[in-house]
C-alpha cells in the first residue's frame, strides 16, 4: 500500500505500468465493453446492459461472500452445493404444488426466505468451526460441505425438483423496481453493504488483519477464531440468498442447481485482483471481477461464439490476474 | 494387515462359490448412470413397484452409478462377485460400458440395456425409446405451428451425449423438411435450466422480434426459455416451444399451453428389461408389468427380441392430467 518511492521520481512507463498494475482488470473491462460495443450492434442497449447485470447477479453475490473468505486466507468450495440446499428447502416451504413435502403450505415467503438463509447460514457456521475450532484446512473442511450439502439436497428433495413455486416467492427473482431487475437490486445492496463493512467497520479492518499477518493480529487481540467463524457464515448466508434467487429465477428448485458455482466465483474474486495470500483485495474489485466474466459471455453468446471458447477464456484470465497479483507483490 | 486381506480374499471367495440357487428368490441388479436427476428417479421406482418385486418373485438392488463410468464398472464386478442372477444397465457412457458388458458376459450372466445405449454386442436384449424419432417429433411440433417459415433456434444437450447426437439427428431431419426455415442459433446448454436461460435472454437480445420457434432437446431447456422469454416481457404464447421427456415441470407448462413435450416413458423401459431379465431365467414367465398391454406397438415376442423400443407419447391438453396424476 505505501509507495516505496516518491511518485515523482518515476518515469512515465514505471508509471503506466503502475497504473496497468492496480486498475488493469477495469481497464480490461472497459476494453472488452468498447470491443462489444463495435462488434455488435445491440451490446450496449439499456436491455442487455441490464441482462449482463442480472446474469451477473448470482454469481456476483457468492463472489463477494468468497471475498471475505479468501480475504482471511481462506477458501468456500462448498457454496455451489449451499446454493442448491437452501434453494430447495426454502422452496418446499413456498410451493404450491399438491405434492409439496412440507405439508400446510405455502408459508409466507418470509418465512421461507428466513429458513434459506438460516440454512445456508448454518452450513457456513459448520464449516467455519471446523476450520477456527480444529485448525482443518478451510480447502478439506469447505470440500467436505460441498459433498455433504449436495447429499443433504437429493436426501431432502428425494431427488427430483421442487416445482410450483408461489408468485411472491418468485417476486425477488422476476421482478422490477423502477425498471432494473430485483437480483440486480440486491446485487447492489449487498455490495454496498459488504464494502462498507470491509472499509469502514472494525469486523472489516480486524478481516485483513487476520488475512495479511494473523500472528500480529493474535497479538494486538483479536479473536481470529471468531472473525474465521463469521467469515464462512457470511459466505454461506450469501450462498443461502443465491439459492433462492435461483430457484425464484428458474421457477422450480432444482437438485443439480449450483454445480461449479463455486469455481466460477473464486475466479471472479481472483480476477478482481484479490489476493488469495489473503489480507489484500478489494470487494470493488470483485463485483468487477463478476461483471468481466458476465459481460464475455453475454458478448460471446451474442456473436454466436462457441460457449467452449469461454471456458478458456476464462481460464486465460484467472492465470493472468494471479501473474498480475505476483508482479504487485514484487513491487511492494 | 496381511491377514486382514487374506480374510478379505477367503470372504469373497466363500461368496462367489455360494450357489445362487441358495436363495429360490432371483437377485437381478440395476446399475444406472446415477439417480440425481427426477428422470432417472422415475426408471427407479418403477423398477421397484414392479409386480414381480412387489410379489416378492425377485429382488432387485440399484447401484448409483454416480455420473461415472468407473464406478459402474466397479458396480458390476460386485454383482459379478456377489453372483446376481442378471443385470440391467443404464449407462453413462455408450462406449466405456462395454467393458462392463464384456465382464459379465464372462462370467455367464445375462445384461439388459435400458433408455441409454452401450456400444456392445453382447446384451441380450435393449429396452428403449428411439432419440431420433423423438427429436424429428419436437422439431416438427415447433415447425407447424409457425407454418413451416421463420426463424428457430436449437438448444442442444452436452455435446458428444449420444441423446444429444441422436435428437440432434431427428430435429434436423424435420428441419430439412421446412428449408425456409432459418435456424439463428444453435448451442448446447447441457440439459440445465439455469445456462439455456441466460442463453436464450441473450439470444433475444441478438435477433429482437426474429426468433419464431425453440426447440429445445430436453423439457428443462425449453423451461429456462420459457422463463427468459417471460422475462423479457415477451407472450411466450406467441412462440412455439417444445422439449423431450416429459418431466413434472413441463407437464404443468403444458397444460398452462407454455409449450410442447414428448413423454420418454422411463417406468416402461424400466419394468420392460426387468420382465425381460426375469423370463431369460424362467423360461415359463409370462410378463407381469402392464406396459405390454399399454404399448400394443412393442410386442413381447417371447422376450426373445434384440430390441424393444418403448413408443413416445405426445404430452396433449388431453392427456396431461392424467400424467400429472401419475406422479403423486
Amino acid at each position: 500500500m505505501i509507495q516505496s518511492k516518491p511518485v515523482a521520481s518515476r518515469s512515465a512507463s514505471d508509471l503506466a505500468a503502475a497504473y496497468g498494475r492496480k486498475y488493469g482488470i477495469l481497464i480490461a473491462l472497459i476494453v472488452v465493453c468498447v470491443f462489444l460495443t463495435f462488434a455488435n450492434e445491440y451490446f450496449l442497449t439499456g436491455r442487455n446492459l441490464l441482462n449482463v447485470l442480472r446474469q451477473t447477479s448470482i454469481n456476483g453475490i457468492l463472489a463477494i461472500g468468497m471475498t471475505f473468505v479468501i480475504l482471511t486466507r481462506g477458501i468456500d468450495l462448498s457454496v455451489g452445493s449451499v446454493v442448491a440446499l437452501a434453494g430447495v428447502v426454502s422452496a418446499s416451504l413456498a410451493t404450491s404444488s399438491v405434492n409439496a413435502m412440507v405439508p400446510g403450505g405455502p408459508y409466507p415467503t418470509v418465512v421461507a426466505f428466513g429458513v434459506g438463509i438460516l440454512v445456508g447460514m448454518a452450513c457456513g457456521a459448520i464449516s467455519g468451526w471446523v476450520v477456527s475450532r480444529f485448525n482443518v484446512p478451510a480447502f478439506v473442511a469447505t470440500l467436505g460441505m460441498l459433498s455433504a450439502a449436495r447429499g443433504m439436497t437429493l436426501l431432502y428433495a428425494g431427488g427430483k425438483p421442487v416445482p410450483e413455486l408461489t408468485d411472491e416467492y418468485r417476486w425477488i427473482g422476476t421482478a422490477d423496481v423502477l425498471g432494473i431487475p430485483m437480483p440486480v437490486v440486491a446485487f447492489a445492496v449487498i455490495f454496498l453493504v459488504a464494502f462498507w463493512v470491509l472499509s469502514a467497520t472494525r469486523f472489516g479492518r480486524h478481516v485483513y488483519a487476520v488475512g495479511g499477518n494473523p500472528h500480529a493480529a493474535k497479538v494486538s487481540g483479536i479473536s481470529i477464531s471468531r472473525i474465521r467463524l463469521l467469515v464462512y457464515v457470511i459466505s454461506g448466508g450469501l450462498a443461502g440468498f443465491s439459492g433462492m434467487l435461483l430457484a425464484a429465477r428458474t421457477g422450480s428448485a432444482l437438485t443439480q442447481a449450483g454445480i461449479a458455482y463455486e469455481l466460477d466465483a473464486i475466479a471472479a474474486v481472483v480476477i478482481g485482483g484479490t489476493s488469495l495470500g489473503g489480507g489484500i483485495g478489494k470487494v470493488t474489485g470483485t463485483v468487477i471481477g463478476a461483471l468481466l466474466i458476465g459481460v464475455m459471455n453475454n458478448g460471446l453468446d451474442l456473436m454466436g461464439v462457441e460457449s467452449y471458447y469461454q471456458q478458456v477464456i476464462k481460464g486465460a484470465l484467472i492465470v493472468a490476474a494471479v501473474m498480475l497479483d505476483q508482479a504487485r507483490h514484487r513491487e511492494a | 494387515m496381511k491377514n486382514v486381506f487374506k480374510a478379505m480374499v477367503a470372504a469373497c471367495a466363500l461368496m462367489t462359490a455360494l450357489p445362487a440357487t441358495a436363495e429360490a428368490k432371483l437377485k437381478i441388479g440395476a446399475a444406472v448412470y446415477g439417480l440425481n436427476a427426477e428422470f432417472m428417479q422415475i426408471w427407479a421406482a418403477a423398477l421397484k413397484n414392479h409386480p414381480a418385486v412387489k410379489s416378492g418373485l425377485v429382488d432387485v438392488t440399484v447401484f448409483d452409478g454416480k455420473y461415472d463410468a468407473l464406478t459402474q464398472q466397479d458396480q458390476f464386478n460386485t454383482m459379478i462377485t456377489q453372483g446376481y442372477d442378471a443385470i440391467i444397465f443404464v449407462p453413462i457412457d455408450v462406449e466405456a460400458g462395454a467393458a462392463a458388458v464384456q465382464a459379465a458376459h464372462d462370467a455367464g450372466i445375462p445384461v439388459f440395456g435400458s433408455n441409454t445405449r452401450v456400444n456392445s454386442k453382447l446384451l441380450t436384449s435393449y429396452v428403449g425409446s428411439d432419440d431420433v424419432k423423438s427429436g424429428y417429433m419436437e422439431a416438427k411440433y415447433v415447425l407447424d405451428k409457425i407454418g413451416c417459415k421463420g426463424n428457430v433456434v436449437v438448444i442442444e444437450g452436452p455435446i458428444g451425449q449420444s441423446a444429444q447426437i441422436q435428437r440432434l439427428e431427428g430435429n434436423k431431419k424435420a428441419l430439412a423438411e421446412c428449408p425456409n426455415v432459418k435456424v439463428l442459433e444453435d448451442k448446447t446448454a447441457n440439459w440445465s435450466r439455469a445456462e439455456a436461460q441466460t442463453l436464450m435472454e441473450n439470444w433475444l437480445t441478438a435477433h429482437p422480434g426474429e426468433i419464431n420457434g425453440v426447440i429445445g432437446q430436453n423439457d428443462e431447456m425449453a423451461l429456462g426459455a420459457i422463463e427468459a422469454i417471460k422475462g423479457a416481457k415477451l407472450d411466450v404464447k406467441s412462440f412455439a416451444i417444445a422439449g423431450i421427456d416429459g418431466v413434472t415441470d413441463a407437464l404443468l407448462a403444458v397444460k398452462a399451453g407454455n409449450m410442447a413435450s414428448i413423454l420418454q416413458d422411463g417406468a416402461a423401459q424400466a419394468q420392460g428389461a426387468l420382465d425381460l431379465a426375469i423370463a431369460s431365467k424362467m423360461p415359463d414367465y409370462k410378463p407381469m408389468s402392464d406396459i405390454w398391454k399399454q404399448y400394443p406397438d412393442m410386442p413381447w415376442a417371447d422376450g426373445k427380441a434384440a430390441e424393444y423400443s418403448v413408443p413416445w407419447t405426445p404430452v396433449t391438453a388431453e392427456n396431461v392430467d392424467a400424467l400429472l396424476a401419475l406422479r403423486k
